[in-house]
């Protein structure tokens, strides 16, 4: 089976600063694919591209056949990108946030509804969503934010740190969405520099360091080749 | 365009919102209030009005004067006595003017040797009746001065008429516009086009500074709210994200600055009628000199108007690109602020086709000119200036747009920053 993303070679400057030095990987369908690494590593930077911010400076993304140089309008339709700081508009209450996000891909009103009747249910905030988004905290617009990348059922979720700034109860909770997602056939490429928290979601990983993939393989098989008890360990040996 | 219309409606939204609405509300109400009370104070200085008078000369001139006050509108309270307990007394009342007519005062106007009226205006505050009640006063003493001369020169020189004797020069006022000419004064032309036309530069104002500063807040509101990632990545173009931020700002910079005329409307009591009465004898020496505004007159200046909106538009979306947070978009809205005062001040108090060749280029550089100029072009006739505007304006446009454009589809709608200390553009 075709991998539903494909990177080769990615690289991206920023005038003399080289951030991506030509990474690359490919994600399943129905995988969770993880990026770790420390801050600055070119996590976010990846995601960027894949989601059509930022333009690659040189080497090839493919995500369902389409070439992101090309179709990025393709990548639009199929992808859902939730940022690290992402916000959702104050003055907007969270349902109606949810209904305008959900027109932008469905089809028509009926399949709009469908989306926000299955984001009500990721979020979890059952009132609440009737209320300002400006009212939320931080936590509860994580989720809401969640539920918006969500809904669509998209080909790919990307998510960056998706648990960023969020207590214990909370990045649990986001943690059993995500991988509850994949079992209807949503593909996940998330990055974290939390390693603990990708080893426990994703199939399999990516350890990026200065712009560069250093090793890539299931959690459990980068263990074994580095022994080591858990990814943070496996990464200090990787960069040694 | 379903996605497009989505997305206009959503910024309408946003900028429509409740802080606005009360403001706008706000602004109405406070100007009605001080309209109201401006015209309350107009109709007490038009009422009769009270004044004290004090005739120490009981002549048969003194009474004459006293009758005429009467009839300009003054309701007299005669006072008899001592003029200084006279003064004293208005002081402590609610009267605030005392005319006082000196005794011997009949003897001396009738044997034409200086005679004189006294009026004392007691001040309790800025008040517009206040200031005409001695003016009226002045104006009948003057009129009053002009029949008693009148009188002298008719019994001096029965044959003479005295009007010819002190102004034997007569004059006729011509004005000329192009090849049109009509017997008319100067300024009776100038005082009618402005009366028609001083709202027009204010609206332009209005439209241009609340367009520009909406754009610029959306943009940047977008950025600290963090949504302006997310937007970028749903299934539209970037090209309807800019177009949607920009119509939803035009239009509710019209909307805005059409509450903020009404409200100029009440404050000045403005109405068609107020017009008519501004224009006065006007209307038909403006038709004869051809200074009326055509239909087509009023398509070129809509064009002019409108491609001045899509300049502001267009550049505010790139500043707003540039502002991080409120705040710094508050600050990239200055600049617009003071570019758009120059051809407003310009429109008011100067007159461009005399200006210098350098401060005219530099004036029209401006793209905001435009509209203030385009009546005066269309009525004196200045055409190429007006289209040589509508061009330039809509070159600026293309421009703009396609630069804009170029920033959404780059990474640098994201990294483009103003960097204050090094005070330049970093990509």
């Amino acid at each position: 089976m075709a991998p539903v993303l494909e990177v080769e070679e990615l690289k991206k400057k920023y005038g003399s600063l080289e951030a991506l030095k030509g990474i690359s990987f490919k994600v399943e369908e129905g995988e969770i694919f993880g990026l770790i690494g420390p801050n600055g590593a070119g996590k976010t930077t990846t995601l960027r591209i894949i989601s059509t911010l930022l333009t690659p400076s040189d080497g090839r993304v493919t995500f369902l056949g389409f070439d992101l140089k090309k179709n990025p309008e393709k990548f639009r339709e199929k992808i859902s990108y939730l940022p690290e700081e992402a916000g959702a508009y104050r003055n907007m209450k969270g349902i109606d946030y949810l209904n305008f996000m959900a027109r932008f891909y469905a089809s028509n009103e009926s399949e709009a509804r469908l989306f926000v009747e299955r984001a009500i249910g990721i979020s979890g905030l059952g009132e609440r969503l009737k209320d300002k988004a400006g009212t939320y905290s931080k936590g509860m617009t994580r989720k809401l934010l969640l539920a918006r990348a969500l809904m669509t059922k998209p080909a790919l979720a990307i998510l960056d740190e998706p648990t960023s700034g969020l207590d214990v109860i909370n990045s649990l909770e986001v943690r059993e969405m995500i991988k509850g997602f994949t079992k209807e056939g949503v593909s996940v490429l998330l990055s974290s520099h939390n390693m603990l928290e990708v080893e426990f979601l994703s199939d399999r990983v990516a350890l990026i360091d200065r712009g560069v993939i250093l090793d890539s393989g299931t959690p459990r098989a980068l263990k074994e080749k580095y022994q080591a008890d858990n990814l943070e360990i496996v990464f200090r040996r990787a960069v040694q | 365009m379903k996605n497009f219309s989505h997305l206009l409606i959503k910024e309408i939204k946003e900028l429509l919102n409740k802080q606005l609405i009360i403001s706008l509300v706000f602004i109405l109400l406070i100007f009605n209030f001080i309209g109201n009370i401006t015209r309350t104070e107009m109709k007490k200085a038009m009422a009769k009005q009270k004044i004290a008078v004090l005739d120490l000369d009981r002549s048969e001139i003194s009474r004459n004067i006293i009758g005429a006050l009467n009839l300009a509108r003054f309701i007299i309270e005669e006072k008899t006595g001592d003029k200084e307990k006279v003064v004293a007394e208005v002081r402590n009342s609610n009267l605030d003017l005392l005319v006082v007519i000196p005794a011997g005062f009949g003897q001396l106007a009738s044997s034409f040797q200086p005679a004189e009226v006294e009026t004392y205006s007691f001040l309790k505050g800025i008040s517009i009746s206040g200031r005409t009640k001695s003016e009226m006063v002045k104006a009948l003493l003057t009129s009053t001065n002009e029949y008693l001369s009148n009188e002298f020169l008719k019994k001096k020189i029965p044959d003479l008429d005295p009007t010819l004797l002190k102004a034997p020069i007569k004059s006729r006022e011509f004005v000329v516009v192009r090849d049109k000419q009509a017997e008319g004064s100067t300024g009776l032309v100038i005082g009618a086009l402005t009366a028609q036309n001083f709202i027009l530069p204010i609206i332009l104002l209005y439209i241009v500074i609340w367009s520009t500063q909406m754009v610029i807040t959306a943009i940047a509101m977008e950025k600290q709210n963090k949504t302006l990632e997310t937007l970028l990545t749903v299934p539209i173009s970037r090209g309807s994200i800019v177009a949607a931020k920009m119509l939803s700002s035009g239009l509710v910079g019209l909307l805005v600055a059409g509450i903020y005329m009404l409200g100029f409307r009440n404050f000045f009591s403005f109405s068609n009628e107020d017009i008519s009465s501004a224009l006065g004898g006007a209307t038909p020496i403006l038709k004869q000199l051809g200074l009326t505004i055509s239909t087509q007159g009023y398509v070129l200046f809509g064009m002019s108007l409108f491609l001045t909106i899509l300049c502001a538009l267009a550049l505010a979306t790139v500043l707003g690109v540039l502002a991080e947070d409120y705040r710094t978009a508050q600050s990239l809205s200055m600049p617009i602020v003071f570019i758009v005062m120059v051809p407003y001040f310009i429109s008011l108090f100067a007159d461009l086709y005399t200006m210098s060749l350098p401060a005219k280029i530099l004036v029209l550089a401006i793209p905001f000119s435009h509209p203030f100029f385009a009546m005066q072009n269309i009525m004196f006739g200045h055409l190429n200036l007006l289209w040589f505007g509508i061009v330039y304006n809509f070159l600026f446009v293309v421009i703009m747009l396609w630069w804009t454009a170029r920033i959404f589809s780059t990474d640098r709608v994201l990294t483009m920053k103003l960097k204050w200390r090094k005070k330049k553009v970093v990509l």
